[in-house]
This record gives C-alpha cells, sequence and structure tokens, in this order.
C-alpha cells in the first residue's frame, strides 16, 4: 500500500521537474519577438536570485535587505576571473565560471553572516542593510575593484568554439542559463528536504525549542546564509556572462529591493513563489518599462497590494485554490471574480490615468500639454480629463469594494463547506 | 559518578529579588524526581536554570558529574539532558511527524548535514515513528502541530522532548490542564518513556506525584524545604504546613 | 583652530537635524516595535512640500504647513496600512513600511523629476551670521540649530509633561506595558507615528535647502539614520542624541580630512609605492572612506556592544 502512494507523488515530482525543463528549453523558439530572449535570459538569472534570497527570507525566517552583496560580489569576482583566463592568466572553462561566482558568494556569506546572523527579525533585517550600504559606498573608494562609475566589461567569448558553443550568440547564453537554473533550482529544493533545510524551518518556527533540542540557532542561520550566498554569486555570476559588464548597482541597495519584492510577490512561503516572482517581476519591468517611465511606481504598489492583502504572494493564491478546484467548487467564484475583475479594471484605469496625467503634467505640460493615453488624444492642462480620471479612480473603488465583498462572502461559504466536507 | 543532576547552591535573582535561594540537590541516575511546591515557588525557573534558558546568579549545576554552568541550551542538551515546557512549545507550522523528527536529528549524528535526504534516513524515520507510536499521536502524523488539541500538544511536546534519546528528561507540569482521563494516560505514557532514565517533573496533581516518583523535593519562596521519599513528604510536618496544609483549604 | 571650530558647528548643525530623525525613529521603534522604514521618504516628503508651498506662498508658512502635512500623511498611514498589516507581525510591518519607501520614492520621482529642485534658502535668512577668523557662518545654519533646540525642547516637555509623554516614556523603558493601557492605544498609536513623521518632515523642510532637495535624499539619509538609532541604542532617546552628534562629527570631519595611510607611514619613514601590497587601502584618504564609517561604526557596535551606547535590551 505505501510503495503505491509513494509513486506516483514521485512520479508527479519528475512530471513537474522535467515540464520545467522543457518549457525552458522550448521557450525561445515558441517566443520569437525580439525583446523576448533578453527577457527570459533575465528571468532565468532572477529565479536563481530570488530562490537564493527564500532560502533566508522563507525557509530561514530572515528578512535580508542587502542580498545584492553575495550576487553583486559573485559578478564582480566572475568578470575579473573572465578577464584573467582571456589574458592567459590561467585555464577555466566559461560554461563553469558562475561557480567562482559561487565560491565568492559564499565567502562573504561566511564573512559577513557570523555578524548578521546572531539574531533574526529586526535586528538582523537592520544589519543586513547596514552591510549592504558598508559594501556599496565600498565599491567608490576601490575603483581598481569595482571599476569606478563605468564598472568593470569583460568579454565572454574566449578562445576557439567548443562543439560550436562559443558565447557569442545570446541564445546559447541563455542556454547556459537554463542548465544552471536547472542544476541551481534542483540544489535548492533537494537542500530544503536536507536536515539543515528542515532546522531552518524549525529555527524559523521556534528558535527557542530549537535549541532545546541540540541546536545552536546562530549556526543553522550562519550555515543557511552561506549557502545562500553561494547560490546568489551564481546568478551573479551569470548575470556577469550575460551582459558583459558588471557596475556598481549589482551590490547596491536597489537590486536588494529587488529581489525582496520578486520574491514576496511570487510567495515566501512555497518553494516556488519566488520562481512565479521572478516571471512576474521582470515581465513587469520590461514589458510596463517598454510603455511608461512609472513602471517602478507600480511595481511599488502591487508589493504593497501583496503585502496588505495577500501575505502569501501569488504562490498562495494558487495554492489556496487547489482544494476548491478538487471539490469542484470553482463555479461559485466565477461570477464574483469577474465582478471583482471588471471593477478592477475600472479602478485601474482610474488610477492609470491619474498616474500617468500627473506625470505628464509634472515633466511636459509646459512644452506639450497633450498626451494620448488608452487610445484618446486630450490636453492635461484641462479640467475634464482630470475629472474623469479622478471619476474612474473613485467610482472604481466604491464598486470594486462591493464587489470584494462578495467575494469575501462567497470564500467564507466555501471554507465553510470545505471544513464540513473533511470533517 | 552515580549522580544525574547535582545543584550546589543555586541562586537566581531578577533584578533584586532572589528567586531562587540556595538550592542544593542531588538526584542520582535513574531516579524519577518530583518538585512540588506552591505557585511562584521558582519550580519553573529551577527548571530553567538547570537547563541553560537563564544563567544562575551564583552556584554550580552538574550534569553527570561534569559542571554545566553557563553552557548554552544546545551544549546541555548535546550533554544528554532535554526538557519539556510548562507552555507548550513546539513547532506549529510543521506536522506532528517533522515536529518529532526535528528532535532526533541531532542525536543521530546528522547535525548541520545539507548532503543527506531526509526522507532517506532510515534510522531517524524510524526513530520518528517509535516515538508517535508511543505518544499515542500516529494517527495524526501528518497534522500541523499547531492543529492539534490541547492534550495531543502536551504529548506531542513530551514526544519532543524524548524524542532525542537523552538520559535525562525534565518535564515541566506535563499533566497541567488535562482531563482526569487524560491525566491517567499521561502517567502512563511518562512511566514509559522514562523507564530507565533519570526523570526530573514538576508536577501539581499530588495522585501523580505521589503515583510516579521515587522522591520529593518542595520548593517554597527558592528554598527547597524538605527532600524525601513520598511516604515520609506526605508526614512531614514543615511541608504540611508550607504546602500541603493550604493546599487542604 | 578655524577649520575645527567651523567642523564643530557644522558638525553640530547636521547631528541636531539627524536626531530630529532618529528621535521620532526611536520612539515608533520602542512603542510599536516598527521600524519604519519610510521614516526617511517623510524627511524628503517634508523637504518637497516645503519647496512647493513656498513657491506658492513663502517659507515661513511652508516652515508650518509641510511638517503639519507631514504629520498627516503620517497618520494616515498609521491608520490605513499599518493597522491592517499589524496582526501579520513585525515583519509584515517592516515590509509594509519598506514598499511605502519605494513607492514615496517613485510617487516624487513621477511629480517632480528625478534630478533635484531649486528649493533655496529663503533670502531673509541667506548670508553671514557672524564670522569666524576669516570664514562666514551663514545664518540659516544657525537657524537650523535653533529650529532643531526648540524642537528638542519641545520633545523633552512633551515627554516630561504631558499624559502622552509619559505613556510614551513607560513604553521605551518597559514595552510591553504599552498594551496595558487599555482603549485608546491605537489612538495613541497614531498620534505617535503621526508626531513622529512630522519630525521628520519639520526636517526635511529646514534640511532640504540646506543641503539638497532630490529623490536620492532618502535612500542617501535613511540607512545613517538606523545606524544611528542602532549605535545609539534602542529605545533610547538620549542614545540616539549621542549618536547622531557622534555620527554628524564623523561625517562632517572625515570628509574634510585627506590624511591616508600613506601619510601616516610616511611620517614614519616608511615608503609605500604603487607596488606595496594593499597599495589601494593604503592610498586612500580619510575623506574617500568617509561614506563608509558609519556603517563600519555600526557593525563595530553590533559586533562589541549590540545594546548601543545607552540601549537596555537587545534589538
Ligand atoms: N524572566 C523572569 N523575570 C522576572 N521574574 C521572573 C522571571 N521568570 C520567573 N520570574 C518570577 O519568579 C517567580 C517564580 O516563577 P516560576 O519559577 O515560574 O514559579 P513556579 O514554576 O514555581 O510556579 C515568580 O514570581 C515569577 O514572577
Ligand atoms: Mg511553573
Amino acid at each position: 500500500m505505501a510503495r503505491l502512494k509513494y509513486r506516483p507523488l514521485n512520479l508527479g515530482r519528475w512530471l513537474v521537474w522535467g515540464g520545467t525543463a522543457l518549457l525552458m528549453i522550448l521557450l525561445p523558439q515558441i517566443l520569437t519577438a525580439g525583446f523576448t530572449l533578453t527577457l527570459l535570459s533575465q528571468i532565468g538569472v532572477g529565479i536563481i536570485f530570488a530562490l537564493s534570497y527564500n532560502m533566508l527570507l522563507g525557509q530561514g525566517g530572515m528578512l535580508s535587505f542587502g542580498h545584492a552583496v553575495y550576487s553583486g560580489m559573485g559578478a564582480y569576482f566572475t568578470v575579473h576571473a573572465l578577464n584573467l583566463i582571456s589574458k592567459g592568466a590561467f585555464y577555466f572553462p566559461v560554461t563553469l565560471t558562475p561557480l567562482i561566482g559561487g565560491v565568492a558568494g559564499a565567502f562573504f556569506g561566511v564573512i559577513f553572516g557570523y555578524v548578521t546572523t546572531k539574531k533574526s527579525g529586526t535586528t538582523f533585517a537592520m544589519i543586513s542593510l547596514g552591510i549592504g550600504e558598508m559594501v556599496a559606498a565600498c565599491s567608490l573608494m576601490f575603483a581598481g575593484f569595482f571599476g569606478g562609475e563605468a564598472g568593470i566589461s569583460t568579454n565572454r567569448v574566449i578562445g576557439e568554439a567548443f562543439l560550436g558553443i562559443s558565447y557569442g550568440p545570446s541564445i546559447q547564453v541563455y542556454y547556459l542559463i537554463v542548465g544552471w537554473a536547472l542544476i541551481c533550482m534542483v540544489a535548492m529544493f533537494a537542500w530544503t528536504q536536507t536536515p539543515l533545510g528542515r532546522m531552518a524551518n524549525a529555527v524559523r518556527d521556534n528558535p527557542e525549542r530549537a535549541e532545546f533540542v541540540g541546536y545552536d540557532t546562530h549556526m543553522v542561520r550562519f550555515l543557511t546564509l552561506v549557502i545562500s550566498g553561494f547560490f546568489a554569486g551564481i546568478a551573479g555570476g551569470l548575470s556577469c556572462i550575460n551582459y558583459e559588464i558588471v557596475t556598481a548597482e549589482n551590490v547596491g541597495a536597489l537590486r536588494s529591493a529587488g529581489v525582496l519584492i520578486a520574491t514576496f510577490i511570487g510567495g515566501a512561503g512555497f518553494f516556488f513563489g519566488p520562481i512565479i516572482g521572478s516571471i512576474v517581476f521582470f515581465t513587469m519591468v520590461t514589458a510596463i518599462g517598454s510603455i511608461t517611465q512609472a513602471w517602478a511606481f507600480y511595481l511599488g504598489l502591487l508589493f504593497l497590494v501583496i503585502v496588505l492583502y495577500a501575505p502569501g504572494g501569488f504562490a498562495s493564491l494558487i495554492a489556496m485554490h487547489v482544494p476548491v478546484i478538487k471539490a469542484r467548487l470553482m463555479r461559485r467564484l466565477w461570477l464574483p471574480y469577474s465582478a471583482a475583475l471588471a471593477t478592477g479594471i475600472a479602478l485601474l484605469a482610474g488610477l492609470v490615468s491619474v498616474v500617468e496625467m500627473t506625470y505628464h503634467f509634472s515633466t511636459e505640460a509646459g512644452a506639450n500639454p497633450n498626451m494620448k493615453l488608452f487610445g484618446l488624444a486630450f490636453n492635461v492642462t484641462h479640467a475634464a480629463p482630470w475629472a474623469v480620471a479622478s471619476a474612474l479612480l473613485v467610482g472604481g473603488f466604491i464598486i470594486s469594494r462591493f464587489a470584494w465583498n462578495l467575494v469575501g462572502r462567497t470564500w467564507a461559504d466555501i471554507v465553510h463547506i470545505l471544513q464540513e466536507q473533511s470533517a | 559518578m552515580s549522580t544525574a543532576i547535582e545543584l550546589k547552591g543555586i541562586t537566581k535573582s531578577f533584578g533584586n529579588t532572589a528567586i531562587i535561594r540556595g538550592v542544593n540537590l542531588a538526584i542520582p541516575r535513574g531516579e524519577r524526581h518530583a518538585i512540588i511546591g506552591p505557585n511562584g515557588a521558582g519550580k519553573s525557573t529551577l527548571f530553567n536554570l538547570i537547563s541553560g534558558r537563564y544563567p544562575v546568579t551564583q552556584g554550580e549545576i552538574l550534569l553527570n558529574g561534569e559542571v554545566v554552568t553557563g553552557l548554552k541550551p544546545f551544549q546541555i542538551n548535546r550533554k544528554g539532558l532535554s526538557r519539556s515546557f510548562q507552555i507548550t512549545n513546539i513547532f506549529p507550522r510543521m506536522s506532528v511527524f517533522e515536529n518529532i523528527r526535528c528532535a532526533v536529528l541531532w542525536t543521530l549524528g546528522y547535525k548541520y548535514s545539507f548532503w543527506h535526504r531526509l526522507g532517506g534516513l532510515k534510522d531517524a524515520n524510524l526513530r520518528t515513528e517509535e516515538v508517535m507510536e508511543s505518544i499515542g499521536l500516529k494517527a495524526r502524523r501528518d497534522t500541523l502541530a499547531g492543529v492539534l488539541s490541547y492534550a495531543e500538544q502536551r504529548a506531542l511536546e513530551i514526544g519532543i522532548t524524548i524524542a532525542g534519546g537523552a538520559g535525562v528528561i525534565l518535564l515541566d507540569e506535563p499533566t497541567a490542564g488535562m482531563s482526569r482521563t487524560e491525566t491517567a494516560d499521561a502517567v502512563e505514557l511518562i512511566r514509559k518513556v522514562s523507564q530507565g532514565k533519570t526523570l526530573i517533573m514538576v508536577e501539581h496533581d499530588m495522585g501523580v506525584v505521589f503515583d510516579l516518583a521515587d522522591r520529593i523535593s518542595v520548593l517554597v519562596y527558592g528554598e527547597v524545604i524538605a527532600s524525601d521519599k513520598p511516604e515520609n513528604i506526605r508526614g512531614n510536618p514543615a511541608v504540611q504546613e508550607a504546602y500541603l496544609g493550604t493546599e487542604a483549604h | 583652530m578655524e577649520f575645527f571650530l567651523i567642523s564643530m558647528l557644522n558638525s553640530i548643525s547636521y547631528g541636531l537635524l539627524l536626531f530630529m530623525l532618529s528621535s521620532g525613529l526611536t520612539i515608533i521603534f520602542s512603542m510599536m516595535g516598527v521600524l519604519n522604514f519610510a521614516h526617511a521618504s517623510f524627511y524628503m516628503l517634508g523637504a518637497y512640500f516645503a519647496y512647493q508651498i513656498s513657491g506658492w506662498i513663502g517659507f515661513w508658512p511652508a516652515l508650518a504647513i509641510a511638517p503639519l502635512l507631514v504629520g498627516a500623511v503620517g497618520m494616515a498611514v498609521e491608520r490605513y496600512g499599518l493597522r491592517t498589516v499589524h496582526k501579520f507581525g513585525h515583519v509584515a510591518e517592516l515590509l509594509f513600511t519598506f514598499g511605502l519607501a519605494y513607492l514615496i520614492d517613485e510617487a516624487v520621482h513621477l511629480i517632480w523629476g528625478r534630478s533635484s529642485v531649486p528649493y533655496a534658502v529663503p533670502p531673509s535668512l541667506d548670508g553671514a551670521a557672524f564670522t569666524l577668523f576669516s570664514t562666514e557662518y551663514p545664518i540659516y545654519r544657525v537657524f537650523m540649530m535653533a529650529v532643531s533646540i526648540s524642537m528638542l525642547i519641545g520633545i523633552y516637555l512633551t515627554l516630561t509633561r504631558s499624559r502622552i509623554g509619559l505613556v510614551i516614556q513607560a513604553a521605551l523603558t518597559h514595552p510591553q506595558t504599552v498594551e496595558t493601557l487599555g482603549h485608546n492605544v491605537p489612538r495613541v498609536f497614531m498620534l505617535v507615528f503621526g508626531g513622529g513623521s512630522a519630525l521628520a518632515g519639520l526636517a526635511g523642510v529646514i534640511g532640504g535647502n540646506a543641503f539638497i532637495t532630490e529623490p536620492g535624499m532618502a535612500a542617501a539619509v535613511g540607512p545613517i539614520v538606523f545606524v544611528v538609532v542602532v549605535v545609539g541604542g534602542m529605545g533610547s532617546l538620549v542614545g540616539a542624541f549621542l549618536a547622531s552628534l557622534l555620527i554628524g562629527v564623523i561625517q562632517t570631519f572625515s570628509v574634510a580630512l585627506d590624511y591616508s595611510f600613506v601619510n601616516l607611514f610616511a611620517k614614519l619613514g616608511i615608503t609605500i609605492g604603487p607596488n606595496t601590497p594593499l597599495a589601494a587601502l593604503w592610498d586612500l584618504t580619510i575623506s574617500q572612506t568617509a561614506p563608509v564609517l558609519p556603517y563600519l561604526l555600526m557593525v563595530l557596535m553590533l559586533i562589541f556592544r549590540p545594546k548601543g551606547i545607552l540601549g537596555t535590551r537587545e534589538g
């Protein structure tokens, strides 16, 4: 019996990993628009980085504001290694250079980790911020290593092509990233199934009890940080190969903030959360960033909405629907969801209008008061468009509250039914 | 060497108030020892000192003849002392199985390993199943610890405490808040799991105490006023006045 | 001597400004357990509001209105944001204020653009207050100190004389006592958060034109304020005050000093060339290391004295 139960589970796991691999390999063939390869490469690197971040936030309960230190140092060591290799200082295959980044990331994890991991919670958050700022400030001091304003550039094509692989074309770099991403995903998932990974959860949930079953919580957090630094360093090494340049931004606060936002949006409570998070994050940055300057504002807003109303991120939103689908109760939700969607679109349209008009007004109104939004052309210095936009915003807000109340009531019913079914 | 725990002149003050005032106590290996006393006497505080949760103000604690004063909780635990808590202290977001398994990993030598797969640790998983069996939570294997009933959580608390196979076990009010039948079950459980071990327990229920204990110490206002066999404690006038007497009112 | 005196005055005015920020942060942190990541964003909002308002109706009204506006924003944030996430714990609150800081940054970009705005010292405060040896000391710096010191006295009086002040004081040393205050705790929290934000806003009003009003100002000063709170000790206003002055001195003096190890070794008769091991390190002048010093101080503090200068509790 036990064996019968075990097998399908394993099969499922193989399917998930195999499907992911296949998807990553085939995607560039399916989506062929110009920017997709750049975007997909970014997402691939971002997945490794966000998963490494979630070892701290999700698995270990450590909220870090300075994770870019580890990926950034990994990137810098990789870029210097690449430059040394191309000078002939030593031989090392380019394919494996992200490992150099990984070792560098782990090394800085050892250096900084001991102090940072003494405590978790707010103290950890503050120290990680301080260390992040310290490294960022150092990057301006040591121009030899960090390359000052210009950064350090490199050339990933070194020597003869091997079996046709030179890493000249970006599709080859993409497959390099996919290979590393798959290895790292499997490795980081495996980590969650090891004694250290499990004790990281224990220390996150109840550090005191963990000490009374023999574990030094400081050590558990420290080792977790070092391993997380290793994977972050690999991500840094890959981004170095991808862009062929490393600048101080790679260790900066904005990069640290980015990985926090991506991970949290995706959902820190699930292993696959950061994967979703990276996809959403980079797609938003690329897609919305190509349309409007205000993309970061929308991203911040999305983050706040998630913090306030869905602190488990997208992953938890998906996970909470699984039992509903199994119990065939989804049909109850379609109507409330449609209502929420329709009103949400009105609210969003109002919001976007106000934001875009404000932006246009404050930057260009003097030179050119005319702007186009949603296919409509109008003059931002006139009152009418403002009235329409505000009406949409306020009206959308009011009616979407009704819709969300309906959603809430329906969910309460469904939870009730599910509880009765399981009892 | 046959003493499991020895307290030498233990004192503990919070600020200016001395809560534990010069406790001397020696508990031989294999004994089931109960500590009783009125609320606020300092029983839990004494456990917190022995297990390293609080630093002692003065005095020395020996575990199997070795000084453990000043060591951290995990260091004392690794030397073979394990404790439970008066206020349930478990991993609420993990399943019962995971709770117990966390408690067996260190002693089985897996320590901080990130090169073993938990699913493949035959000894750890077997030991976990055994402990679940003995605390009667096998049926709740995959339930989150946070949603267990109170009595189940108390059983899990004991399970976590004994899982690592420590030779010295400290239980702080294991039956507090339980019904009569639950208490009876708990007594049997404690008797079973403390077989061949040194057990020190704080307990309010006199029935449980006289049922289980080989010896009893009475702690009043941070001082041990008597430490003796149950029958002698029952007859001790000082104890009756200070403690049992007030109970009878 | 001249350099020393002028730098000392600058240190004090900068340190006092830091204290206007760190005092609010410390009080909010001690009472509510919330490390307000957006605190420096309120500072920035204060500067931008003052810039906008003084463009319309002049600097003096702005000096009063801008901090009040920022305080109102702070109260709204507490009421409609923090209170919602409170049930998810301190990490969620931290994340919320982090998101808020990010959002305020972007909003400032959208409304006032990505470069600095010309928020200038008002003409009535432009000029020299006095001449020290050969340096003219600006009136505005004196004005900043005057505002900061009156604020300091204001905080002191509020804390020692008013009912809410006594509650705050009790909460600083015994955070758990706040819970025993009874029904008006949420209101106290809202007022404290609003008050702290208003203080930060005021710091922005007087700091924005003394230094520079730009979208990066929150990100530049925010971590420094955290350093002040850690170094001073969580929950200690006096500690925050000392640490503010200390950081003020370190930052002001270090940017002006051009000594490096090379000079030091030269005095000892050792020459350092580009080929000496770690040449990049010995070559650094103190002014080049200035940006790192506060963080280095913070890390060292956390290693050797995690409680901070005057803190009563650890993290
Ligand atoms: N961490 C602490 N700080 C201050 N006082 C404490 C602390 N822990 C316990 N006490 C005090 O010590 C006394 C004894 O408490 P405790 O050991 O829990 O008693 P018992 O377990 O015997 O009921 C109580 O008065 C309690 O208030
Ligand atoms: Mg007790």
